[in-house]
């Protein structure tokens, strides 16, 4: 079985939709700024990926993430040609962080917060009328496991229409731990890079439609780009780090469950959270994954797929940005254009026999993309799209 | 890809799923038919019981749920006192917690304020994201199978539930932990007004032709959410008369009476269970299901009120 996406709707720090933010990927445009959301004589790290929408620059606000949700998820459905009342259809939500930062606010500063505004279904069924809503606090990989389900969901015929979302605003205790705990002090996200110092965060939501494909052509629906699979699951190995065999196994699952082989894949949206450990450990098991060997279809022996990693120029967005990463996959496999990593010159060692697009977008034809996510707590998502032409 | 994860592909088709086993974490209890009134002397005492060297540098939530885990394992025949003995690439872990990290988030704020991040400890990095409590049982079990968390409101415990039904059901695992728990602290108390249930409940699920002992039948349309409590109540009823429910296992606002059923509020001991609620309604069902071998009993649970965003409600049947 293959899911269509039949609607895309995305904000970040660079762009408020999801063609301003694949122009400015593809023009090399970061949101790279200084930290707005905190004190920073409280931090070693002073630069994030924040959406810059605060009413009083400096003061924090809370329900930023709830906001974004809301208009990712309104944008989908407007692209997608659907009405904005979800009374019948399953919402699944993937953050790391929930309105954990609501939170923050409401303990240290006594802004208003109620339990029920610290999952999104409160606000979804306020907005669209939505009650089949889901919040997966799944860490990074939540968006892709959340499309995971909702791709179960159609299978089982327990829905023909799901929206997908994923949304995170920066929060201070995990933006602080992190700070704590990196080594050094990155000023920049440089995902594959030698100079490569760790991870910052980026903020944004996004959001898709995904649909039932129907069992007859139906001309006029647009299809953005289709589902084979999603493939889910848990290294059982350490709370924070990657684990090369977790990562190996997700990755060949989707491939199995897509029934696709390595050598079909023509991009890959790498996870590239610009640690030195996730960097050296998702390449590693790239460049062995898409080694060319037998039983490669057509098309291996080009030197693989080309990959990026959207993280250079969104920060990291947390819980969405492996949706986040389709929906750039949806629009590169459209139009043929592969934005660059952005800071990419002296790729790491592990990296050096994968095509990482540089300096300039890339043209080519692709037909079927590879998207990874991985989180804390060991859990790994990976999901295959193909082009729909 | 290993022979195990082909054999999760192959089973996929429309498995009948039981609850296989049953552990707790709850201060006062140690089997769960306490939970429906049997008394016993003892029962889990938090103080004593989440400590040692595998708690160590754990959130509370993370320890309760290891607590409630182990039990609910060994019950269903994989664990045998020392290791997890089933199959770890197709188990799932599946955790409901509303409140989970909120005190450690709570707490971190308050040390950044007061000593800048290098007051943090590095080893509270993990508790910075809600999915640490089923990255730990994952740990723990070597359980590589999907890790699901759902911090979804009052019905979060019958929907993870849901989920890891349909986990099975999809043929993405054959087993599945599922775990609801709810930590107490001063930032949940004081968001609550009140203090929350303390503990865990923790479930085997699997499909019941793996030749487990079923204690209760997850059917497939047995769960049902939605703004209207009667109506999810309705819906996972399916076409069962109302009168054929035995007992009804009301949420925190007793919303959705199926009828005649005798309703046990267990929240009347426990108090405000959230998160943990729909997996302790879980518990509570296989317990009044161990006690009747012989009815064709059925036990309806529900969560949710019109003040929520949405009701569940999950109908549980005799094996």
């Amino acid at each position: 079985m293959t899911w269509d996406i039949t609607g895309m709707g995305a904000v970040a720090s660079i762009g408020g939709t999801p063609q301003e933010i694949f122009a400015a990927l593809c023009a090399g445009r970061s949101g790279l700024a200084g930290l707005r959301a905190f004190d920073t004589a409280k931090y070693r790290a002073r630069q994030a990926y924040e959406i810059d929408d605060r009413a009083r620059p400096g003061a924090d606000e809370p329900g930023r993430a709830t906001r974004w949700l809301r208009q990712a998820v309104a944008q989908a459905l407007t692209d997608a040609g659907l009405p904005h009342d979800l009374a019948d259809v399953p919402v699944l939500v993937g953050t790391t962080l929930q309105e954990q930062r609501s939170a923050e606010l409401w303990w240290r500063e006594g802004t208003p917060l109620a339990p029920s505004d610290l999952h999104f279904g409160t606000a979804l069924r306020a907005e669209f009328g939505a009650t089949r809503t889901y919040t997966f606090a799944n860490a990074c990989a939540a968006s892709l496991y959340a499309l995971a389900m909702a791709t179960d969901l159609i299978e089982a015929g327990a829905a023909d229409t799901v929206v997908v979302a994923g949304t995170d605003a920066i929060g201070e205790s995990a933006f602080g731990t992190l700070d704590r705990v990196q080594n050094d002090i990155p000023d920049a996200l440089r995902p594959f890079d030698r100079s490569h110092k760790g991870m910052l965060m980026g903020e944004g939501a996004v959001a898709v439609v995904v649909q039932r494909a129907p069992a007859a052509p139906e001309p006029g629906r647009r299809v953005h780009a289709r589902v084979r699979a999603v493939g889910v699951n848990c290294d059982a190995h350490h709370p924070t780090a990657p684990d090369p065999e977790g990562i190996t196994r997700v990755v060949r699952d989707a491939h199995r469950r897509a029934g696709v082989a390595a050598g079909d894949i023509d991009l890959v949206m790498l996870h590239g959270s610009g640690t030195p450990k996730n960097d050296t450990t998702e390449a590693g098991v790239l460049a062995q994954v898409f080694a060319a060997g037998p039983g490669d279809g057509p098309g291996s022996g080009d030197g693989g797929p080309l990959m990026t990693a959207v993280k250079s120029m969104t920060g990291h967005t947390l819980g969405g940005s492996g949706l986040l990463s389709l929906v750039v996959a949806a629009l590169a496999l459209r139009q043929g254009t592969v934005p660059p990593v952005l800071g990419l010159t002296d790729p790491v060692g592990e990296a050096a026999g994968l095509r990482l697009v540089r300096d300039t977008a890339a043209t080519a034809d692709l037909g079927l993309a590879q998207i990874d996510a991985f989180g804390f707590g060991g859990i790994n998502a990976a999901a295959i799209v193909e082009a729909v032409r | 890809m290993t022979s195990a994860a082909q054999t999760a592909h192959r089973t996929s088709g429309n498995p009948e799923v039981v609850i296989s086993g049953v552990g707790l974490a709850v201060p006062g209890i140690t089997f769960p038919d306490e939970l429906l009134g049997a008394v016993r002397e003892g029962g889990f005492d938090p103080h004593t019981g989440l400590t040692g060297r595998e708690m160590r540098h754990k959130d509370r939530a993370s320890r309760l749920a290891l607590r409630a885990a182990e039990p609910a394992l060994r019950d269903a025949g994989l664990h045998d006192g020392k290791a997890f003995t089933g199959d770890g690439d197709t188990t799932a872990v599946v955790v409901s917690s509303n409140f989970g990290i909120l005190d450690s988030v709570c707490a971190f704020a308050d040390v950044i304020a007061r000593d800048t991040v290098t007051g943090l400890s590095p080893l509270g990095l993990p508790q910075t994201s809600s999915n640490v409590i089923a990255g730990s049982v994952a740990m723990r079990h070597g359980l590589r199978g999907p890790s699901l968390t759902l911090c979804n409101g009052p019905g979060s415990g019958l929907d993870a539930v849901y989920w890891a039904r349909g986990l099975i059901a999809a043929g993405r695992a054959e087993t599945a932990v599922v775990i609801g728990v709810e930590p107490s602290g001063d930032a949940v108390t004081k968001l609550l007004g009140e203090p929350v249930f303390d503990g865990a409940a923790a479930l085997v699920l699997e499909a019941r032709d793996r030749g487990a002992r079923p204690r209760a039948v997850i059917g497939a349309g047995a769960y049902a959410r939605g703004a209207d409590p009667s109506v999810a109540v309705a819906a996972a009823l399916g076409g069962r008369s109302p009168a054929s429910v035995s007992l009804w296992l009301p949420g925190e606002d007793a919303c959705g009476a199926p009828g005649g059923a005798p309703a046990f509020d267990l929240t009347g001991r426990l108090g405000r269970c959230s998160g943990a609620l729909g997996v302790l309604q879980c518990a509570a069902a296989v317990a009044y299901f161990d006690r009747r071998p012989d009815e064709d009993a059925a036990v309806l649970a529900s969560a949710g009120g019109p003040a929520d965003d949405a009701a569940a409600a999950l109908l549980l049947t005799a094996p």
